[in-house]
């Protein structure tokens, strides 16, 4: 009975547990989102903090509301936007950008690659 | 590449580069300016395509990166010279309060930027993908002056989405108001 039990419960907390290590952030790579961030990201944004590019830093991004870094002279689009930069909001802007924030002046497609883009906002939730 | 130049100037630069490297680039453009462009985006097209032919003819990653660039900032370049640009070479006379007639013509070129943004904007976006796998290249291969050429494409190419195509369209909003009392 006891085993029975003890089963039960094994079982119950791997479905449990299972949905979170299936989603991309749980399975999520910083180090590769690092290299993605390098090779599509970089040429515009800085990762330190204050140093605005052709885009703002992205420095602390995650978390912080579209259109708020000091110093960067953001589109009416972004600045009127009122998102937080949530890992869902990132994960729809960097899938297609404009389809998320219309008129928004960045000039880059977006990844359509969804495991590039969560190891990608892994990277981004690391700098702070 | 100098900092102010513009995105177009990278993308006419293209153009002339593709012109200079017929072994690389695609065709010269069919499309023939109109009217004139400013001489100073002329001039910061003609150094960009140059620094891009030059680019091109590297061995290696950077140069084939550079040569898929090509085609991208040539068909970009045609689009701004047949309509983008030369509305813009009448600023020093509509900033000196000049108006005529014959200016009308930018209105149809502005009015033609309106209806084309997205897509010229999505020219941009896929500009700004040749250009990471350009930058990414010249980092592999340290190699300073393709990467400083690919930053510098790419300010310019936020330089025409932020001031440059706004610009034009208030230009053709401008003249459309003083138009008919110039007549």
């Amino acid at each position: 009975m006891t085993k029975r039990f003890l089963s039960v419960g094994v079982a119950g907390l791997m479905l449990a547990v299972l949905p979170v290590l299936l989603t991309p952030a749980a399975a999520a790579d910083p180090a590769a989102g690092k290299s993605v961030f390098s090779s599509t990201c970089a040429i515009c944004h800085s990762i330190q903090a204050g140093q605005n590019k052709i885009g703002p830093s992205l420095f602390g991004v995650v978390g912080r509301e579209t259109g708020s870094e000091p110093g960067y002279t953001y589109s009416s689009a972004n600045m009127n936007a009122h998102l937080t930069w949530d890992a869902a909001t990132l994960d729809k802007y960097l899938e297609a950008p404009r389809a998320t924030i219309p008129n928004t002046k960045m000039t880059y497609g977006g990844l359509k690659d969804a495991d590039k883009r969560a190891n990608l906002i892994a990277f981004l939730a690391t700098l702070k | 590449m100098h900092p102010r130049s513009t995105t177009m100037q990278a993308l006419l630069a293209i153009t002339a580069l593709a012109w200079a490297g017929p072994s690389h680039g695609q065709p010269a453009p069919a499309t023939a300016a109109k009217h004139p462009i400013p001489q100073a985006l002329k001039f910061e097209h003609a150094e960009d395509a140059e620094r891009l032919a030059l680019l091109a003819k590297r061995p290696g990653a950077v140069g084939a990166a550079a040569r898929k660039a090509i085609p991208l900032f040539q068909r970009h370049a045609a689009r701004e010279a047949e309509f983008i640009m030369a509305p813009l070479a009448l600023l020093p006379d509509l900033a000196d309060g000049k108006v005529t007639p014959d200016m009308a013509w930018a209105v149809a070129d502005a009015d033609r930027v309106k209806a084309e943004r997205e897509r010229i904007f999505q020219e941009h976006t896929e500009v700004t993908d040749a250009l990471n796998a350009l930058i990414s290249a010249a980092e592999r291969a340290h190699d300073q002056d393709a990467k400083e050429f690919a930053e510098a494409a790419a300010a310019d190419s936020l330089n025409d989405v932020e001031i440059l195509e706004p610009m034009v369209l208030v230009i053709g909003d401008y003249l459309r108001g003083k138009l008919p009392a110039a007549h």
